[in-house]
Order: structure tokens, then sequence, then C-alpha cells
């Protein structure tokens, strides 16, 4: 090799990133179907998608694979033992981590755009309505929309659900015979939607790359603007808490403690990722700290501190991280992108 | 972004019994091979032979970035995102809107949404009229005009069912509301696929190619809300301050009214031809290389729209012309 051979190389090595710790111990896997959704249930990861499979992985094991739906897998939840799936296919199923497939509805050509679930009740939407099913009930319960459902969320409790729609959400409120509701309005369209912790707020993802919330104590408006993208995940972290958000450059996370909330307050912004932008956030259970996956595949490890430095866990691969989960018992992390690439590996190193 | 992982996305519009269906059940059957999705309405006829065929709502709604007539289509946002999660790659999504949709919001979508531009493009809005109805049609709803002025192409269809002289009218009906939408004559939609799908014809390249059809207007019989359409050549260039100016300010006050705007534009001092299009208030805008060696620089401009006359256009087009 000559002398500006091998000067090439070295130029061209450095500029390849190395392996982190994770990728090189972590498993890998190509499943040729964009990841498209992920949950954690009590024992495994379970992963949808877009060829209609769903993945569970459990720790130390290799991962089991369920035909699930004849589509896209668009959403998913858990009750902690079972899995619930909404389809392209317009199937809303329940699945059981050994592998039991049991159709609870079929919308056919309508799709089943959001799923939710707590203990014996499970809920999904299809179009401008929700269907609950509790307990043992055959038939299930229909609330109607004015519009298009953008998203599900049960509170703590599991005695309040939030949906998102055009111009606001809707909170049902499972009474003693009935389910009652009051209205949240802003102007616009509404998608993924959550409650706190402490379930004191709502907050929505919206069209217009902002997030809107509202205190429901008071139904008093919270924006929270300024990202360059849309906000296609948030997450709750710490026992603060802050909601951490994708959609920028960095997370933009926005301090719920206290008496107001987010109102007249900076967030903390971490995990800069240069001129990239997140795509999922996920926390590290039990810490300060999330995960952040950009829209090149990369995905960072922060603290919820703007003076620390945040650690690569994952180079980038090309396509944008869209599921990060973390296992039951937090030993293993799994990284999903669009490209169906899979990095599944022990969270610390000694175990 | 990549051009080449952009699913082309073409609507088609037109009023009920007006061919769609035929349209669409022709380019399913004699298109092998390719994987298509079709996202029809709920008011849609029945017999559409395609695996691949979602049910949309045509939910429109209004932005919430303080543009009053910056309304988008929900459902589709919602749909192409599903559609791009998909393990198989798709050729091609059509969209059928319902008789009395406006396209507006559909065209708008892909200004507006990030993720829908980034992973689809508008090929190309195909209005199939019905040349026994289409007269009336035009006089009775605001929709059917609309459907025509937001056409890059008008497949006329059912011709035999009419006399040649019948046909030229309702030609001349559709160039004086679209003087630049290409005008097919069939029967039963038998129109080569070709001129139908893969047009490109939302790219602003083809902007370049804009000569439109036009004819001798007569002012006095159109009602003031009619759709028609004026546009300006200038061989003198133009200001791109003053032209800025005027242009924003217009599309501002006047968007609602104008509803397709197409445009090059020979700026003093600038050697790029700069190629703008707009629907409504939206507008997309670009340099697209160096005017041709050894021939003319000039402008032109397209409005098609209500009220047009009411713009003072020449006036402001003239006013931007470099002293």
């Amino acid at each position: 090799m000559s002398d500006r051979e091998k000067f090439l190389k070295e130029k061209i090595s450095s500029l390849v990133p190395k392996e982190t710790e994770l990728e090189s111990r972590g498993e890998h896997f190509d499943f040729h179907a964009p990841v498209t959704c992920s949950v954690t249930t009590s024992h495994s990861i379970a992963v949808g998608f877009g060829d209609g499979k769903v993945r569970f992985f459990f720790e130390g094991e290799k991962p089991s694979t369920i035909d699930a739906h004849n589509g896209v897998v668009l959403s998913i939840a858990t009750n902690g033992e079972y899995i619930f799936t909404g389809g392209d296919d317009g199937r809303f199923l329940k699945l059981s981590q050994n592998g039991d497939i049991v159709e609870i509805a079929n919308f056919n050509s309508r799709w089943v755009d959001s799923v939710a679930a707590y203990k014996d009740i499970m809920v999904c939407s299809s179009g401008r309505n929700v269907y609950i099913w509790s307990g043992d009930q055959k038939k299930a319960k229909s609330l109607e929309h004015s519009s298009t459902v953008g998203g599900l969320a049960f509170d703590h409790t599991g005695k309040r659900l939030a949906v998102s729609s055009y111009g606001g959400v809707t909170v049902w409120e499972r009474g003693e015979r009935r389910w009652t509701s009051k209205r949240l309005v802003w102007k616009g369209s509404h998608s993924k939607v959550g409650f706190s912790p402490d379930g004191k707020y709502i907050v929505t993802s919206m069209q217009e790359s902002e997030l809107h919330g509202w205190r429901l104590r008071d139904k008093v408006d919270l924006a929270m603007r300024g990202y360059p993208a849309k906000i296609k995940s948030f997450a709750w972290v710490g026992d603060t808490p802050h909601l951490a958000t994708s959609g920028d450059h960095q997370a933009i996370c926005w301090p719920f403690d206290g008496k107001d909330g987010p109102l007249g307050r900076e967030p903390v912004c971490v995990a800069d990722c240069g001129k990239q932008i997140s795509t999922f956030i996920e926390p590290l259970t039990g810490e300060k700290a999330i995960f952040v996956g950009f829209n090149d595949g990369s995905v960072l490890l922060s603290e919820l501190d703007e003076n620390k430095n945040p650690f690569v866990i994952r180079n980038p691969k090309g396509s944008d991280i869209s599921a990060i989960a973390i296992s039951p018992n937090r030993s293993h992390i799994l990284i999903g992108d669009s490209d169906g690439n899979i990095l599944w590996s022990t969270l610390w190193k000694n175990n | 972004m990549n051009d080449m992982s952009q699913v082309p996305v073409t609507v088609l519009t037109g009023f009920l019994g007006a061919g769609k269906t035929t349209l669409l059940n022709r380019i399913l059957t004699e298109q092998h091979g390719q994987k298509y999705a079709v996202i029809v309405n709920e008011f849609g006829e029945q017999g559409i032979d395609n695996d691949l065929v979602v049910d949309a709502d045509e939910e429109v709604f209004e932005m919430n970035n303080g543009c009053i007539c910056c309304t988008v289509r929900g459902d589709l946002i919602r749909i192409l995102g599903g559609l791009m999660k998909r393990a198989d790659k798709l050729d091609a999504i059509i969209v059928e809107t319902t008789g009395l949709a406006d396209p507006a919001p559909v065209a708008q979508t892909f200004f507006v949404d990030q993720d829908v531009s980034d992973r689809t493009k508008l090929d190309a809005i195909v209005t199939v009229a019905d040349a026994v109805h289409l007269s009336s049609q035009l006089g009775e709803h605001h929709e059917a005009e609309e459907q025509i002025a937001f056409a890059d192409v008008v497949l006329l269809n059912k011709i035999d069912l009419v006399d040649d002289k019948a046909v030229e009218n309702v030609q001349t009906r559709i160039r004086k509301i679209n003087p630049y939408a290409k005008i097919i004559k069939t029967n039963h939609c038998s129109a080569p696929l070709t001129e139908v799908l893969g047009l490109n014809a939302f790219s602003l390249d083809r902007v370049l190619e804009v000569e439109p059809d036009f004819l001798e207007s007569d002012h006095d019989h159109e009602h003031d809300d009619d759709v028609t359409s004026l546009s300006f050549v200038s061989d003198t260039p133009l200001d791109m301050d003053k032209f800025q100016a005027w242009f924003g300010n217009l599309l501002q006050e006047k968007g609602q009214d104008i509803l397709r705007s197409k445009g090059i534009l020979n700026f003093e001092g600038r050697d790029d031809r700069y190629v703008f299009q707009g629907v409504h208030m939206l507008m997309d805008a670009s340099p697209m290389g160096p005017w041709p060696a050894g021939k003319d620089r000039s402008s032109r401009v397209v409005f098609i729209g209500r009220n047009l006359e009411s713009m003072n256009l020449e006036e402001g087009f003239e006013g931007c012309k470099v002293a």
C-alpha cells in the first residue's frame, strides 16, 4: 500500500463512525418493513411493522413473530398482559404473548387508527367513532365525535379517556352507568394526546408543528411553539415532571411542576444533534434522562440538564427512528427505524 | 428531498355520473404490474376493482396559522402518512373526490404538510366532465367551476351523446375558465393513460411549459362570481422588490378569489428564470436555471379566479416593470 493509499484509508476510516458500545454488544435485525409502533408489556417489548407483523422481544431470547394484520400495524397498546393493535386492514386485534390472536372488531376499509387499554377495558378508534369494550361485554359502546379521531389516552386511574380530533379534545369520564364528556377547544388538528402523570394536564401534538395543552382544573390553554417540524413523539420524564418532545434539532423539555406548569417558562433543551430533527423520545425509566431518536437514525442519551453532554447510543443509519423501548425490568433496550432495522441490546454493560 | 422516493398522487375530480369510476377502473385494470392505492369517499360509486381501497371522509380543516383560506384535507394527511408505512412500495396513489368537492384543500395539503410533501407529490388534478351536462353544471355549482379551474387535464367525456357544435361550445367554456388545462375528448373515458398519469403537472419546471391557449375574452355576459382567467406578458424586465411587494400583498388580500396562479419571471439583473405557482394564498417559487441563450426573455403570469377584473392586475403587473 502506497503512502497515499494509506493516508486515504486513514482519512476515510476517520469519517466512518465507530460502533457504539451498545451497537457492538447488541443484536441487529433487518425485518424489511418499517417499524411503526412499540409498547412494553409486563414481560416483553411488542413491536408493530408495516407488513402487518407483530414481534415480541423477551429478555435473553430470540424474538417471536405473529402475522397479525394484512397491512400496516397502525397502533399498539397494552394493559400489561395483552397487546391490542389497530391496522389499515380495518381490524382491531387482541394478541397474547404466546401468539394467540383474537379479532375484536373488523371495520373493513376503515382503518383502526388508534388503540388504548386499561385493565379490562379496551378501546379503539375508526373514523369518528371510539369503541369501548369493558369486562366481558361482547358489544362495544360507541362514542361519536365531530371529526376523525387523532389519538386516544387513558389517565393513570383509567377513569378518564382523552380523545383528540379537529378543534380540540373530548375528555370522557366513566361514571357508574355511563360515560360523560367535556370538551377542550383549540382550533386546528390534534393528533397524539396524553395526560400528565398526575392527571392534571392534557397535551396534544398538532398539525401546525406545535403542542397544545390544557390545565384541566380551569381549562387554561398552554401553547408550546417554536418547532421546525411536527412533534411525532412526546413523553413524561422524571418526578417533577418534564414533558420531553421531539420535532426540533434536540429534545425540548417543558417543565410541568409548580402551580402553572410551563406557563411563561423556558423549556430545557438537551441532546442537540446539529441539523437533524428528533423523531422519538423515550424516558430512561426511573431516571431524569431520555433517549432521543433522530431522522437520520442516530440515538442520543441525555440527562435533563443543559450542562451535561449527551452520549451517542446508535450511529446514523439513514432512516428515522420510529421506536425506542425499554424492557420491563430495565435490562434491555430496543431501537427501531423506518427501514425495518432493529437494535436489541442489554442496556447496561454487565448484564 | 429525493424526488425518486416521492409517490405520485393523482386527484380525480368531476361531478357524479361524469365517469370517474370508469376512468379509475381503466387505470386499475390496464396498468398491469403496478401497485396502486385508491382513496375513495363515502359517497363514491361502488365497484372499484383494487385490493387497496381506503375509505376517506373528505375532512377539510382550517390551518391554525392565521391564513383564512388555508384549508387542508386532514384525512389525506392521515391516510397518506399511513400508506407510507407500508412494507410494499406503491407506484401511485389515486384520490377520488366527491362530485361536490372543492379541489383547493387537496392541492393545499401538498403545500402545507411537510410529511406529505416529503414522501408524496401531487402529480396532477384530472377532472372528468360530462359533455352533455357540464354547461348547466357550470352555471349552477361553484364546485364545477372550481374543478375545471384546478384541472391540469379535463377529460371531456360522453362526446358521442352531443353534436359537434355542442362539443365546441363546452370546450370554449372550459377554455375561458382554464386556458392551460389539456382537454381530451373521449367516450367512456378512453383516453390514453399516459395523458392522465405521470404528468408531474405540479412540479415547478412544468410551469416553464405554460403556453395558455387564450381566447379573445368578452366580458358582456359574465356574472361577478364566474371563474375566469387573465394573463399578462412583459418583455421589459421586472423589478424583484416591486414584484414581491405587489404579489405578496395580492395573495394576502385576494388569495381567496385567486384559485390558481402560475408564472415565469424575468427579473432585472438576474440570469435565472424565476418560476412560481400558487393555490389561493399558498405559493411555491424557485429560480429554475438560466434563460436559454439567444432567446427572448419575457415574463408571463396567469391567474385563474373570481372577480379578477376588480384586482387591477394589469396595473399591478405593469407597475413591477423596471422604470
